[in-house]
Protein backbone atom coordinates (compact mmCIF):
# COMPACT_ATOMS: atom_id res chain seq x y z
CA UNK A 1 0.00 0.00 0.00
CA UNK A 2 3.12 2.08 -0.33
CA UNK A 3 1.99 5.42 -1.76
CA UNK A 4 4.82 5.31 -4.34
CA UNK A 5 6.37 8.69 -5.94
CA UNK A 6 4.15 10.17 -8.40
CA UNK A 7 6.25 10.11 -11.13
CA UNK A 8 6.17 5.98 -10.67
CA UNK A 9 2.37 5.55 -10.99
CA UNK A 10 1.90 7.01 -14.43
CA UNK A 11 2.23 4.02 -16.38
CA UNK A 12 0.24 1.83 -16.50
CA UNK A 13 2.63 -1.29 -16.52
CA UNK A 14 3.95 0.62 -12.74
CA UNK A 15 0.36 0.93 -11.55
CA UNK A 16 -0.44 -2.77 -12.29
CA UNK A 17 3.27 -3.46 -10.45
CA UNK A 18 2.02 -1.43 -8.10
CA UNK A 19 -0.90 -4.09 -8.02
CA UNK A 20 1.29 -6.90 -7.61
CA UNK A 21 2.94 -5.92 -4.88
CA UNK A 22 0.16 -4.96 -2.77
CA UNK A 23 -1.15 -8.29 -3.15
CA UNK A 24 1.88 -9.96 -2.55
CA UNK A 25 2.07 -10.15 1.55
CA UNK A 26 -1.73 -11.80 1.08
CA UNK A 27 -0.73 -14.66 -1.21
CA UNK A 28 0.60 -17.20 2.03
CA UNK A 29 -2.24 -17.22 3.28
CA UNK A 30 -4.53 -17.45 0.37
CA UNK A 31 -2.47 -20.19 -0.58
CA UNK A 32 -2.93 -22.06 2.78
CA UNK A 33 -6.30 -22.50 2.30
CA UNK A 34 -6.15 -23.09 -1.34
CA UNK A 35 -4.19 -26.46 -0.01
CA UNK A 36 -6.75 -27.10 1.91
CA UNK A 37 -9.78 -26.56 -0.53
CA UNK A 38 -7.60 -28.82 -2.93
CA UNK A 39 -7.21 -31.33 -0.21
CA UNK A 40 -10.89 -31.45 0.81
CA UNK A 41 -12.55 -31.23 -2.82
CA UNK A 42 -10.39 -34.48 -3.60
CA UNK A 43 -11.38 -36.17 -0.13
CA UNK A 44 -14.67 -35.14 -1.15
CA UNK A 45 -14.93 -37.31 -4.30
CA UNK A 46 -14.30 -34.60 -7.13
CA UNK A 47 -11.41 -35.72 -9.92
CA UNK A 48 -8.78 -33.22 -10.00
CA UNK A 49 -9.78 -31.69 -13.22
CA UNK A 50 -13.28 -31.11 -11.21
CA UNK A 51 -11.34 -29.76 -7.90
CA UNK A 52 -9.24 -27.41 -10.47
CA UNK A 53 -11.86 -26.34 -12.69
CA UNK A 54 -14.00 -25.59 -9.58
CA UNK A 55 -11.31 -22.78 -8.30
CA UNK A 56 -10.82 -21.68 -11.80
CA UNK A 57 -14.31 -20.92 -13.00
CA UNK A 58 -15.57 -20.00 -9.46
CA UNK A 59 -12.99 -18.34 -7.69
CA UNK A 60 -15.00 -17.93 -4.13
CA UNK A 61 -12.95 -19.76 -1.38
CA UNK A 62 -15.92 -19.58 1.47
CA UNK A 63 -18.64 -21.24 -1.22
CA UNK A 64 -15.95 -23.66 -2.45
CA UNK A 65 -14.99 -24.81 1.16
CA UNK A 66 -18.89 -24.96 1.85
CA UNK A 67 -19.45 -26.87 -1.72
CA UNK A 68 -16.98 -29.35 -0.85
CA UNK A 69 -17.84 -30.00 2.63
CA UNK A 70 -21.65 -31.13 1.61
CA UNK A 71 -20.93 -32.29 -2.22
CA UNK A 72 -22.70 -35.58 -2.24
CA UNK A 73 -25.42 -34.78 0.47
CA UNK A 74 -26.75 -32.14 -0.72
CA UNK A 75 -28.25 -31.77 -4.55
CA UNK A 76 -26.90 -29.65 -6.98
CA UNK A 77 -29.20 -26.92 -6.85
CA UNK A 78 -28.93 -26.09 -3.24
CA UNK A 79 -25.10 -26.33 -3.56
CA UNK A 80 -25.24 -23.30 -6.17
CA UNK A 81 -28.37 -21.82 -4.35
CA UNK A 82 -25.68 -21.83 -0.88
CA UNK A 83 -23.40 -20.10 -3.37
CA UNK A 84 -25.11 -17.59 -4.76
CA UNK A 85 -26.24 -16.76 -0.56
CA UNK A 86 -22.29 -17.11 0.65
CA UNK A 87 -21.41 -14.50 -1.95
CA UNK A 88 -24.05 -11.92 -1.69
CA UNK A 89 -21.40 -9.73 0.35
CA UNK A 90 -20.00 -9.26 -3.00
CA UNK A 91 -22.71 -7.47 -4.37
CA UNK A 92 -22.28 -5.00 -1.95
CA UNK A 93 -18.39 -4.24 -2.60
CA UNK A 94 -19.59 -4.35 -6.66
CA UNK A 95 -21.38 -1.49 -5.14
CA UNK A 96 -18.85 -0.06 -3.65
CA UNK A 97 -16.32 0.06 -6.16
CA UNK A 98 -18.78 0.86 -9.07
CA UNK A 99 -18.42 4.38 -9.19
CA UNK A 100 -14.49 4.19 -9.49
CA UNK A 101 -15.34 1.73 -12.88
CA UNK A 102 -17.69 4.09 -14.22
CA UNK A 103 -15.76 5.32 -17.04
CA UNK A 104 -14.35 1.94 -18.09
CA UNK A 105 -15.50 -0.61 -20.85
CA UNK A 106 -17.53 -3.16 -20.79
CA UNK A 107 -14.58 -5.63 -21.24
CA UNK A 108 -12.94 -3.87 -18.19
CA UNK A 109 -15.76 -4.22 -15.86
CA UNK A 110 -16.25 -7.79 -16.52
CA UNK A 111 -12.79 -8.63 -16.08
CA UNK A 112 -12.67 -7.32 -12.72
CA UNK A 113 -15.74 -8.22 -11.96
CA UNK A 114 -15.09 -11.60 -12.81
CA UNK A 115 -11.56 -11.56 -9.77
CA UNK A 116 -13.32 -9.82 -7.05
CA UNK A 117 -12.87 -10.89 -4.27
CA UNK A 118 -12.80 -10.08 -0.51
CA UNK A 119 -9.16 -9.33 -0.61
CA UNK A 120 -8.94 -7.80 -3.94
CA UNK A 121 -11.85 -5.85 -3.51
CA UNK A 122 -10.10 -4.50 0.11
CA UNK A 123 -6.77 -3.37 -1.86
CA UNK A 124 -8.61 -1.71 -4.52
CA UNK A 125 -11.10 -0.14 -2.86
CA UNK A 126 -8.15 1.40 -0.29
CA UNK A 127 -6.08 2.54 -3.33
CA UNK A 128 -9.30 4.85 -5.03
CA UNK A 129 -10.10 6.15 -1.65
CA UNK A 130 -6.14 7.36 -1.71
CA UNK A 131 -7.09 9.03 -4.81
CA UNK A 132 -4.30 6.55 -6.49
CA UNK A 133 -6.72 3.92 -7.59
CA UNK A 134 -6.67 2.63 -11.23
CA UNK A 135 -7.87 -0.70 -13.29
CA UNK A 136 -4.74 -2.08 -13.44
CA UNK A 137 -4.10 -1.95 -10.06
CA UNK A 138 -6.99 -3.69 -9.14
CA UNK A 139 -6.64 -5.57 -12.48
CA UNK A 140 -3.06 -7.08 -10.83
CA UNK A 141 -4.40 -7.68 -7.79
CA UNK A 142 -7.33 -9.64 -8.88
CA UNK A 143 -4.63 -11.98 -10.74
CA UNK A 144 -2.60 -12.37 -8.22
CA UNK A 145 -4.78 -14.05 -5.60
CA UNK A 146 -6.25 -15.63 -8.85
CA UNK A 147 -3.23 -17.34 -9.69
CA UNK A 148 -2.47 -18.40 -5.88
CA UNK A 149 -5.47 -19.62 -5.39
CA UNK A 150 -5.52 -21.62 -8.44
CA UNK A 151 -2.28 -23.08 -8.45
CA UNK A 152 -2.37 -24.08 -4.77
CA UNK A 153 -5.94 -25.71 -4.93
CA UNK A 154 -3.98 -27.73 -7.74
CA UNK A 155 -0.87 -28.65 -5.50
CA UNK A 156 -3.75 -29.80 -2.26
CA UNK A 157 -5.53 -31.62 -5.05
CA UNK A 158 -2.16 -33.22 -5.86
CA UNK A 159 -1.17 -34.09 -2.64
CA UNK A 160 -4.64 -35.38 -1.64
CA UNK A 161 -4.64 -37.64 1.26
CA UNK A 162 -1.99 -35.88 3.14
CA UNK A 163 -3.14 -34.11 5.94
CA UNK A 164 -2.70 -30.28 5.82
CA UNK A 165 -3.55 -27.62 9.02
CA UNK A 166 -2.72 -24.06 7.97
CA UNK A 167 -4.07 -22.91 11.06
CA UNK A 168 -0.94 -24.52 12.77
CA UNK A 169 1.44 -22.05 11.69
CA UNK A 170 -1.03 -19.27 12.13
CA UNK A 171 -1.44 -18.38 8.37
CA UNK A 172 -5.21 -18.54 8.99
CA UNK A 173 -4.60 -14.74 11.01
CA UNK A 174 -3.29 -12.93 7.65
CA UNK A 175 -7.33 -12.86 6.25
CA UNK A 176 -8.10 -10.72 9.67
CA UNK A 177 -4.59 -8.88 10.12
CA UNK A 178 -5.80 -7.85 6.37
CA UNK A 179 -8.33 -5.85 6.95
CA UNK A 180 -7.29 -4.54 9.67
CA UNK A 181 -4.45 -3.06 8.03
CA UNK A 182 -6.48 -1.79 5.86
CA UNK A 183 -8.91 -0.65 8.75
CA UNK A 184 -6.88 0.98 11.44
CA UNK A 185 -5.59 3.79 8.66
CA UNK A 186 -8.84 5.01 8.08
CA UNK A 187 -10.36 5.33 11.67
CA UNK A 188 -9.81 8.62 12.40
CA UNK A 189 -12.67 9.85 11.16
CA UNK A 190 -15.36 10.12 13.78
CA UNK A 191 -18.30 8.73 11.38
CA UNK A 192 -15.38 5.58 9.37
CA UNK A 193 -14.61 4.65 13.27
CA UNK A 194 -18.87 4.49 14.26
CA UNK A 195 -19.22 2.42 11.13
CA UNK A 196 -16.37 0.11 11.85
CA UNK A 197 -17.66 -0.56 15.40
CA UNK A 198 -21.49 -1.01 14.55
CA UNK A 199 -19.97 -3.47 11.12
CA UNK A 200 -17.80 -5.02 13.92
CA UNK A 201 -20.65 -5.56 16.50
CA UNK A 202 -23.21 -6.58 14.19
CA UNK A 203 -21.23 -8.83 12.37
CA UNK A 204 -19.96 -10.87 15.92
CA UNK A 205 -23.12 -10.65 17.46
CA UNK A 206 -25.24 -12.34 14.41
CA UNK A 207 -22.20 -14.99 13.46
CA UNK A 208 -23.98 -17.60 15.61
CA UNK A 209 -27.47 -16.66 13.88
CA UNK A 210 -27.14 -16.04 10.27
CA UNK A 211 -24.53 -18.28 8.91
CA UNK A 212 -23.21 -18.60 5.38
CA UNK A 213 -22.09 -15.29 6.03
CA UNK A 214 -24.98 -13.70 6.41
CA UNK A 215 -23.95 -11.83 9.14
CA UNK A 216 -21.31 -10.25 6.88
CA UNK A 217 -23.59 -8.88 4.74
CA UNK A 218 -26.31 -7.68 7.69
CA UNK A 219 -22.97 -5.93 9.21
CA UNK A 220 -22.03 -4.10 6.30
CA UNK A 221 -25.34 -3.13 5.57
CA UNK A 222 -26.33 -1.52 9.09
CA UNK A 223 -22.66 0.01 9.54
CA UNK A 224 -22.69 1.71 6.33
CA UNK A 225 -26.53 2.93 6.64
CA UNK A 226 -25.83 4.30 10.03
CA UNK A 227 -23.12 5.88 8.20
CA UNK A 228 -25.24 7.26 5.67
CA UNK A 229 -27.70 8.73 8.24
CA UNK A 230 -25.03 10.62 10.40
CA UNK A 231 -23.31 11.83 7.19
CA UNK A 232 -26.65 13.23 6.21
CA UNK A 233 -26.77 14.96 9.21
CA UNK A 234 -23.94 15.78 9.34
CA UNK A 235 -24.15 17.99 6.30
CA UNK A 236 -27.07 19.54 6.55
CA UNK A 237 -26.31 21.17 9.90
CA UNK A 238 -23.14 22.45 8.18
CA UNK B 1 -26.95 -31.74 -12.22
CA UNK B 2 -23.42 -33.66 -13.06
CA UNK B 3 -20.47 -32.51 -11.34
CA UNK B 4 -19.76 -29.41 -14.10
CA UNK B 5 -23.38 -28.46 -14.22
CA UNK B 6 -22.82 -27.67 -10.68
CA UNK B 7 -19.45 -26.14 -11.32
CA UNK B 8 -21.02 -23.93 -14.02
CA UNK B 9 -24.17 -23.22 -11.60
CA UNK B 10 -21.66 -22.00 -8.84
CA UNK B 11 -19.32 -20.11 -11.10
CA UNK B 12 -22.29 -17.89 -12.81
CA UNK B 13 -23.88 -17.34 -9.15
CA UNK B 14 -20.49 -16.35 -7.87
CA UNK B 15 -20.41 -13.85 -11.05
CA UNK B 16 -23.90 -12.19 -11.20
CA UNK B 17 -22.85 -11.17 -7.00
CA UNK B 18 -19.80 -9.47 -8.37
CA UNK B 19 -20.93 -8.28 -11.65
CA UNK B 20 -24.70 -6.99 -10.86
CA UNK B 21 -23.79 -3.80 -9.11
CA UNK B 22 -20.99 -2.70 -11.34
CA UNK B 23 -23.08 -2.72 -14.38
CA UNK B 24 -26.09 -1.33 -12.89
CA UNK B 25 -23.98 1.14 -10.63
CA UNK B 26 -22.75 2.87 -13.69
CA UNK B 27 -24.76 6.14 -14.26
CA UNK B 28 -24.85 9.26 -11.71
CA UNK B 29 -26.23 8.09 -8.15
CA UNK B 30 -28.28 10.13 -5.85
CA UNK B 31 -26.68 11.44 -3.10
CA UNK B 32 -28.52 9.31 -0.34
CA UNK B 33 -27.16 6.35 -2.08
CA UNK B 34 -23.80 7.63 -2.49
CA UNK B 35 -23.31 8.47 1.03
CA UNK B 36 -24.13 4.32 1.76
CA UNK B 37 -21.78 3.78 -0.95
CA UNK B 38 -18.89 5.63 0.95
CA UNK B 39 -19.22 4.00 4.08
CA UNK B 40 -19.46 0.40 2.89
CA UNK B 41 -15.31 -0.11 2.57
CA UNK B 42 -14.77 0.46 6.39
CA UNK B 43 -17.96 -1.56 6.90
CA UNK B 44 -16.55 -4.82 4.85
CA UNK B 45 -13.01 -4.28 6.87
CA UNK B 46 -14.47 -4.34 10.18
CA UNK B 47 -17.16 -7.18 9.20
CA UNK B 48 -14.24 -9.19 7.70
CA UNK B 49 -11.21 -8.30 10.45
CA UNK B 50 -13.24 -8.86 13.50
CA UNK B 51 -15.31 -12.09 13.61
CA UNK B 52 -12.40 -14.41 13.01
CA UNK B 53 -10.53 -12.81 15.46
CA UNK B 54 -13.42 -12.32 18.41
CA UNK B 55 -15.54 -15.47 17.41
CA UNK B 56 -13.97 -17.75 15.42
CA UNK B 57 -16.22 -20.83 16.18
CA UNK B 58 -18.93 -18.01 15.79
CA UNK B 59 -19.47 -17.47 19.32
CA UNK B 60 -17.36 -14.88 21.24
CA UNK B 61 -14.19 -16.49 22.21
CA UNK B 62 -11.23 -14.40 22.12
CA UNK B 63 -7.72 -15.77 22.54
CA UNK B 64 -4.51 -15.39 21.57
CA UNK B 65 -5.03 -14.33 17.90
CA UNK B 66 -6.96 -11.67 19.30
CA UNK B 67 -4.61 -10.59 21.62
CA UNK B 68 -2.03 -11.01 19.00
CA UNK B 69 -4.24 -9.00 16.15
CA UNK B 70 -4.27 -6.29 19.17
CA UNK B 71 -0.78 -5.68 19.23
CA UNK B 72 -0.42 -5.00 15.90
CA UNK B 73 -2.94 -2.51 16.05
CA UNK B 74 -0.84 0.50 16.77
CA UNK B 75 2.18 -0.98 13.92
CA UNK B 76 -1.03 -0.49 11.41
CA UNK B 77 -1.76 2.82 12.59
CA UNK B 78 2.06 3.90 12.60
CA UNK B 79 2.54 2.58 9.27
CA UNK B 80 -0.86 2.54 7.54
CA UNK B 81 0.24 -0.66 5.71
CA UNK B 82 -0.87 -3.88 5.37
CA UNK B 83 2.34 -5.71 5.27
CA UNK B 84 4.18 -4.35 8.42
CA UNK B 85 0.60 -5.44 10.31
CA UNK B 86 0.26 -8.90 8.72
CA UNK B 87 4.15 -9.30 10.03
CA UNK B 88 3.46 -7.61 13.36
CA UNK B 89 0.38 -9.57 13.99
CA UNK B 90 1.89 -12.83 13.06
CA UNK B 91 5.12 -12.16 15.45
CA UNK B 92 3.20 -11.43 18.25
CA UNK B 93 1.06 -14.66 17.84
CA UNK B 94 4.09 -16.80 16.98
CA UNK B 95 5.68 -14.99 20.51
CA UNK B 96 2.64 -15.51 22.81
CA UNK B 97 2.76 -19.08 21.34
CA UNK B 98 5.99 -19.78 22.63
CA UNK B 99 5.47 -18.18 25.52
CA UNK B 100 2.29 -19.85 26.55
CA UNK B 101 4.11 -23.00 25.68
Amino acid sequence: MTPGPVADARTPASRFRHGLVAALPLVPGVAAFGLVYGVLARQAGLSLPATIAMSALVFAGASQFTAVSIWGRASGPLIVLTTLIINLRHLLMGASVAPHLREESRAWKSILAFGLVDESYALAISRYLQGEGSREFFLAANLALYVSWVLSGLVGGLAGGQVVDPGRWGFGLVFPLTFLGLLVPILGRPITAVVAAVSALVAVATAAWLPGKGNLVLAILVGSGIGAVLEGRWTSTE
Amino acid sequence: MDVYGVILGMALATYATRALAVFLLSRRLRPALERFLVHIPAAVFAALAVPPLLAPEGSLAPGLPALAAFLAVPIAWKTRQVFPTILAGLGAYWLLRWLVG
